[in-house]
């Protein structure tokens, strides 16, 4: 047996606790051994001694990673500092949610959205299919929602604009209804897309949340040159979003059917009258068409009228960037010779349409690699701190794609109402350190200028109070 | 494991740094080789497919003598595209004339006699013996010539003017007229 056992907790990623028996705490009858049990951290690494074996340096790459003999050393698993146990092998009562304390907050429902709900803290239905959970979210939105117990928002009067927005939209073309949240860093845009996104999915909207759109654009999907279309194809993503796509609007794609006929490279066209579904699993068969597929999908629902459909953009100003490809002769490709961005750049300037529906966008601040580019800003008269004057060049394409689109301004600073709903939120769920008071309330939302992610990052989790 | 040219690729590397395992290849040009072969950046060696693995090796066998790659036309916005179930041949026949005249570099400007972004490097890529063989033939010439560089070499020393007092280890264990043989 070897000098040390390493006990491993069941259904943890890591050990724990190490098994000792080294003749220092051990008696010389091993055979009935109380084994102590020694607490290992990374930083208290046992000595190394003769006997050890340490990887060589290796020089310009020789011998890396070698022993002596020239048989790779296989390198200790370094054991994290707070490696988390998955929660099924949480048996203790430590652990057990507190029933009492548990957050309850009302459903975020259509028939609650009204403005006397304004100011009012509405938990999301997460049903097993919602658009939220099979499409992603937001790296921060994401990270909020794991650090609290339920994912919910507060309902603001920006809420209230959205959905009546989307209500006259639901009867109207998508070309009238193209709008894109902006705002002041962290005032709360992509949260307005999201409640904009589960109203949608609530009213039966058919629904296409792309909630990171600089992932289109900055080289992290596989792409290809394509002489038909004379873009680039980004093949991997439309996969992806065909198959979340099918998933989140399953129920409403069976019952429609395919108006015209959908020619498809290489293969038999699908004719007319099949279920959207089998023209997804066309493009989910084989990942070298689903591209095709997925334009071909969005012309068959801008077809129909039996349910409005709603694209929303999170990083929307990234469709409006120089992308990080490179075509053959190392020059950057722009967005709009990429076949998604194109795609959703051509419903967003209101080229391609959907009969009911509209296009929402939100505006992004925190990469800084795709920035607000001047023809967009001027398109959503944003003030520009810099100056613009006619000298600076501006791409005539870009002004064409962002041509007719509304801007909706989501307040910079949050009414006392609607902070004090995100404080209770925050003080409910236990994240809130210190006396949970009205002064506590007003100092927070002094020092955040009223801006939420300044108030809950800074103010409420950063609060150094005892 | 991927095999390029008798180097191994190991599979979890991203193929942008992988390719600097090369010898002869550092990450800017290993970054414009991805970009030749349309390989997008965070794509991982054992994700590259085998078309793409072939050309790779294809390229790197020779690079100097690699086909030129041709500038393909890109949409304008209000471009409409044939249908897919249009022969690949009659669509190659339509736009052969916008390819053709876009074979050749772009013409040097006056502003910016150099393209943007530098010259590009890839045809006059040498890479592992030739390289090797490209440097000890530089250093036989300096000796050839009887260059202090040459004598230098040849005495396993430091050329560049390096202290040797003390530090001139690497020198010492390097330097000399067949290096790298």
């Amino acid at each position: 047996m070897s000098p040390l056992t390493t006990l491993t907790l069941a259904g943890s990623r890591a050990p724990y606790v190490v098994l000792s028996k080294s003749s220092s705490f051990l008696s010389t009858n091993t055979s009935t051994l109380p084994v102590t049990l020694t607490q290992r951290r990374h930083y208290a690494a046992p000595a190394r001694g003769k006997g050890d074996v340490v990887a060589r340096q290796g020089f310009k790459g020789k011998g890396k990673g070698q022993g002596p003999d020239g048989v790779p050393v296989k390198r200790e698993k370094k054991l994290g500092a707070f490696l988390p146990l998955p929660a099924a092998s949480l048996h203790h009562s430590l652990f057990k949610t507190d029933p009492l304390n548990e957050l309850k907050l009302p459903l975020y429902r259509p028939e609650h959205l009204t403005t006397h709900s304004i100011g009012t803290a509405m938990q999301f239905v997460m049903s097993k299919n919602d658009a939220a959970l099979k499409f992603g979210l937001p790296k921060s939105m994401l990270l909020e929602f794991r650090i609290l117990s339920k994912p919910c928002s507060v309902v603001r009067d920006v809420t209230v604009k959205a959905v009546d927005k989307l209500d006259e939209a639901s009867q109207k073309s998508s070309f009238e209804t193209r709008v894109v949240f902006t705002g002041s860093p962290g005032c709360g845009k992509s949260f307005a897309l999201l409640q904009s996104v589960e109203y949608c999915a609530s009213r039966d909207w058919i629904v296409l949340y792309v909630p990171r759109g600089i992932n289109l654009v900055n080289s992290t999907s596989s792409y290809t040159y394509d002489l038909r279309t004379q873009t680039y194809l980004q093949p991997a993503f439309s996969f992806q979003t065909l198959q979340r796509f099918l998933s989140v609007n399953q129920d409403k794609l069976q019952s429609l059917k395919t108006i015209t006929e959908v020619p498809l490279e290489r293969r038999a066209p699908i004719p007319v009258g099949t279920p959207l579904t089998d023209l997804i699993a066309a493009g989910l068969r084989e990942q070298s068409v689903a591209p095709t597929v997925l334009s071909a999908l969005l012309e068959q629902l801008g077809k129909q009228e039996a349910y409005p459909v709603l694209l929303a953009i999170d990083d929307f100003q990234a469709l409006y960037c120089q992308s990080r490809y490179r075509d053959p002769h190392y020059a950057h490709i722009k967005s709009y010779h990429l076949s998604v961005p194109r795609l959703l750049l051509d419903y967003a300037s209101g080229s391609k349409t959907f009969a009911r529906g509209a296009v929402f966008g939100a505006l992004s601040t925190c990469s800084t690699d795709f920035q607000l580019p001047l023809e967009l800003r001027e398109a959503l008269a944003i003030p520009h701190d810099r100056s613009s004057g006619p000298y600076v060049k501006r791409s005539s394409i870009l002004q064409w794609y962002s041509r007719g689109l509304q801007a909706l301004p989501v307040p910079d600073q949050m009414s006392v109402q609607e902070a004090a709903a995100l404080f209770e939120i925050w003080m409910k769920d236990g994240a809130f350190v210190g006396l949970p008071n009205d002064d506590a309330f007003m100092s927070k939302y002094a020092e955040s200028s009223g801006n939420a992610r300044q108030f809950v990052w800074k103010g409420l989790l950063a609060s150094l109070a005892s | 494991m991927v095999h390029v040219l008798g180097i191994q690729l190991p599979d979890r590397e991203l193929a942008r740094y992988a390719l600097t395992h090369i010898y002869g290849v550092g990450h800017k040009t290993a970054h414009r080789i991805c970009a030749r072969l349309l390989i997008h950046d965070t794509c991982r060696v054992a994700d590259l497919s085998p078309g793409q693995i072939s050309s790779l090796a294809a390229f790197l066998s020779s690079p100097s003598t690699a086909p030129a790659v041709p500038r393909f036309p890109l949409a304008l916005p209000r471009f409409q595209p044939p249908s897919p179930s249009t022969p690949m041949r009659e669509i190659q026949t339509k736009v052969a004339h916008l390819i053709k005249g876009r074979n050749a570099a772009p013409p040097p400007s006056k502003v910016h006699p150099l393209p943007r972004g530098g010259r590009d490097p890839l045809p006059s890529l040498k890479i592992e013996t030739d390289l090797r063989r490209e440097v000890r033939e530089n250093i036989a010439h300096q000796r050839m010539i009887g260059s202090y560089v040459g004598k230098r070499h040849a005495m396993g020393l430091p050329v560049r003017g390096q202290n040797t007092q003390s530090n001139a280890s690497t020198a010492r264990k390097l330097n000399r007229i067949d290096r790298f043989g």
